[in-house]
């Protein structure tokens, strides 16, 4: 993952081969040529994104299998950096031509406007990835200074640089510890550093959503939402649905939906959830880690689709509703937990040498240089929870950055700034998300 | 419309950054005040190490240097004051940075380094954990410089007075809370209880060969800016003609540094050592009296009570055999 200048070009590339296919699918007549076009379209884009992101990867395994046979695969190595964001502007391209060709969005005319949907800053480098239905008119809007909105862009920021700078940044140096030294730490160990991992992750991304959101807000944009507090999710789907939503959602209707969706035969739709999640492993990444937390996760769908008639609807009481709730949430957190696990590890050596290590869960756990930081990512997962049960539960109390008292509503907000200052860390480096 | 929207967009923040500055500066000040007021603990450690210490021999070093070497220990056999400045989870600039300060207040007789050869290896850690020193910039400005391998803004962090304290809450607030259950150091020196058993020493060990396997292959680094930290430590001493010993101190397993991949880095530190006349370099990680022996460990990492006022003995006693004299 890099900025390299020339780099722009493959953007530019994109574009002009998008704007030109969106408009000549627009125009075209014949089926066969709108056809020809978003396939011409496609092929572009998906073959920038091979070229970049997955050629050496092939060509490494090709070069494995041949070795098995003596022989070596004579096609060399590109030495190419990874263009920063290329998996979200790619996709959100496709969308595009995707949406014309479907007839639900017309062709944009105006060049300027197509690129600025593309490459509009806030949301270039790791989404959410947008439709064209969503975001295309509001470029065509005049926007003028708001104060309402700026205001509640801000908050939105100053939540998603807490998220990121308190939390996931904090939770990341116990985690880079054990997960870039696997052999060295025992179970509870590895359990710790896993479920950090899992508010980590979730931070890191949506801290930069907010952060992304936020900004396009204060310039009167309204971007999608991306996550729905994923880990109050009581099943794989629910979340699915709160997780990534704007890839999620991608998935569904640009490939589970042609595939056949749920209108065909169950074992066809098991096939067609799986091939969804596999096809979104490798969209993470050219690397087996990525696949394997793929398949697990369609597995995992595929199993509760199964199983899903005969689990008990009508809980009899309310605190046996709570009960079954706080334990299927606790289950499907686990579920991800041990996916997360391969999608952390440095190679697929590290994860199954982090799950061996399991066993020995119970032994004196690994504090790294002293017990403060890891009482501060303590601290940091307990003030975002609260935040995010408050958020899932009572959505319209305790508004503090909303109050209309000025005191109460200046406080929170000054307040949260200071805990920032106060916990924070500052050289956290950069956000995951933005490898892919 | 849009210029009256535009004008309350701008007194209002105005507005709230007065407020919000002026709570920054009541919250450092309060955190301030703790934390100076402390009077047990690492931090109170710190302020001492770096305003009032004046002993005849200082300590300095990571973890390893506050939990191996007693002062009182090496006071008695010595016959000399000693103070064990060393920090927990801090590696050469800190040494570097705490010799630095010390040296402008005073000369002590001899200095002791605790040094492990992971210090002159890559590792960003060891400059962001720098920001220990933030409490302290205001009063003593030589850390700026040190500080400013965090990052280069760091300086420009400090307009903040809240923080300095980044990162500190937790302690401050047990200390402040419980201070009964701080434990009281003796010159800085901070024990550890508890005993290791061999089947962990075996684990440990069977981790630590199954990692030289995955690692062995990869190129062995030293990382300049880390080397340069040391000659410094090195070369103020030797301004100044200190007696300066360098040591590594006792490991459970022999030599882990060959399995850790940094047999280059424990070569420079004795090649260095080698150039100044006033620097004694003794390696004690492959001492057969504590290599593999459990019971002299707290950790796989640090020596028990036990350990350490053995380990400080035989310190002391070579102080007193070969040094002395000189000193």
């Amino acid at each position: 993952m890099a900025f390299v200048p020339i780099y722009i070009l493959i953007l530019g590339f994109t574009i002009i081969i998008d704007y030109l296919a969106g408009i000549y699918i627009e125009k075209a007549k014949d089926k066969r040529r709108r056809k020809l076009l978003l396939a011409a379209s496609l092929i572009a884009n998906i073959g920038i994104l091979a070229v970049f992101k997955y050629f050496n990867f092939l060509n490494l395994n090709i070069d494995r299998f041949l070795g098995k046979f003596n022989y070596h695969d004579p096609i060399p190595y590109l030495t190419i950096l990874l263009p920063i964001g290329l998996s979200f502007h790619t996709f959100q391209a496709m969308s595009y031509t995707i949406e014309v060709y479907r007839g639900n969005q017309k062709a944009e005319r105006h060049f300027g406007i197509y690129s600025l949907y593309v490459m509009f800053y806030p949301q270039l480098v790791a989404g959410p990835i947008e439709r064209p239905q969503n975001i295309l008119p509001q470029m065509h809007t005049e926007h003028r200074f708001d104060y309402e909105l700026m205001k509640s862009g801000l908050k939105m920021m100053l939540w998603g640089f807490f998220k990121k700078i308190v939390v996931a940044d904090r939770l990341s140096i116990f985690v880079n510890s054990v997960y870039n030294n696997p052999e060295l730490h025992n179970g509870t160990t590895i359990v710790i550093a896993s479920i950090f991992f899992s508010v980590q992750i979730y931070c890191d991304f949506s801290g930069y959503t907010d952060i992304a959101i936020g900004c396009a807000r204060t310039m009167g944009f309204d971007l999608m939402k991306n996550f729905e507090r994923p880990y109050f999710a009581t099943n794989i789907q629910d979340f699915w649905r709160r997780w990534h939503i704007s890839l999620s959602t991608w998935f569904r209707d640009y490939l589970y939906i042609p595939l056949g969706g749920n209108r065909v035969s169950k074992p066809r739709q098991y096939l067609n959830v799986f091939i969804v999640f596999l096809v979104s492993g490798i969209w993470h990444g050219a690397n087996y880690t990525y696949i394997i937390w793929g398949i697990l996760h369609g597995l995992y769908s595929v199993v509760y689709m199964i199983i899903k008639p005969y689990l008990r609807k009508e809980p009899q009481s309310k605190a046996a509703a709570t009960a079954i709730r706080i334990g299927n949430m606790a289950l499907t957190g686990l579920f991800v937990t041990f996916a997360w696990i391969f999608f952390r590890a440095n190679s697929v050596t590290d994860a199954f040498t982090l799950i061996h290590d399991l066993r020995s869960f119970g032994a004196k756990p690994f504090f790294g240089d002293g017990i403060s930081n890891f009482a501060h990512s303590i601290l940091a997962i307990f003030l975002l929870f609260a935040v995010e049960y408050k958020m899932e539960y009572y959505p319209e109390k305790f508004n503090f950055f909303n109050s209309p008292n000025i005191a109460l509503r200046w406080g929170s907000v000054a307040f949260t700034i200071i805990l920032i200052l106060l916990l924070g860390v500052f050289n956290g480096g950069q956000f995951i998300y933005f490898q892919f | 419309m849009r210029t009256m929207s535009f004008a309350k967009f701008l007194i209002k923040p105005v507005a709230f950054l007065v407020v919000l500055i002026l709570l920054d500066q009541l919250v450092g000040a309060g955190f301030r005040k703790i934390y100076f007021s402390q009077r047990v603990g690492q931090f109170s450690q710190t302020t001492y190490a770096i305003d009032s210490a004046r002993q005849d021999i200082m300590i300095y070093g990571s973890s390893r240097a506050v939990r191996h070497y007693s002062p009182s220990i090496i006071s008695k056999i010595v016959g000399l004051s000693c103070y064990d400045s060393g920090r927990d989870g801090l590696m050469i600039p800190y040494s570097t940075a705490m010799e630095e300060i010390s040296l402008n207040r005073h000369t002590p007789k001899l200095i002791i380094l605790d040094i492990s050869p992971r210090e002159l290896g890559i590792d960003q850690s060891k400059y962001e954990k720098l920001s220990i020193l933030l409490p302290y910039c205001d009063k003593h400005p030589e850390f700026i410089k040190y500080i400013r391998e965090i990052s280069p803004f760091e300086p420009y962090k400090l307009l903040s007075k809240t923080y300095p304290f980044n990162s500190s809450i937790f302690i401050l607030g047990t200390n402040a809370l419980f201070p009964k259950t701080v434990k009281k150091d003796d010159n800085g020196y901070l024990p550890l209880e508890g005993k290791m058993t061999k089947p962990e020493v075996d684990d440990y060990s069977l981790r630590m060969n199954k990692r030289y396997l995955k690692i062995k292959k990869r190129k062995d680094i030293p990382e300049e800016k880390g080397i340069s930290y040391f000659k410094t430590f090195l070369n103020n001493s030797a301004k100044r003609n200190i007696k300066t010993l360098v040591i590594i101190s006792p490991t459970v397993l022999k030599n882990p540094f060959y399995l850790d991949n940094q047999t280059v880095e424990k070569e420079l530190i004795v090649k260095l050592t080698r150039q100044y006349p006033n620097v004694t370099f003794l390696d004690y990680s492959s001492d057969p009296h504590f290599n593999f022996r459990p019971e002299k460990f707290s950790d796989v990492f640090h020596l028990n009570k036990q350990g350490s006022e053995e380990f400080s003995n035989s310190v002391a006693l070579y102080i007193k055999a070969t040094l002395t004299k000189k000193i």
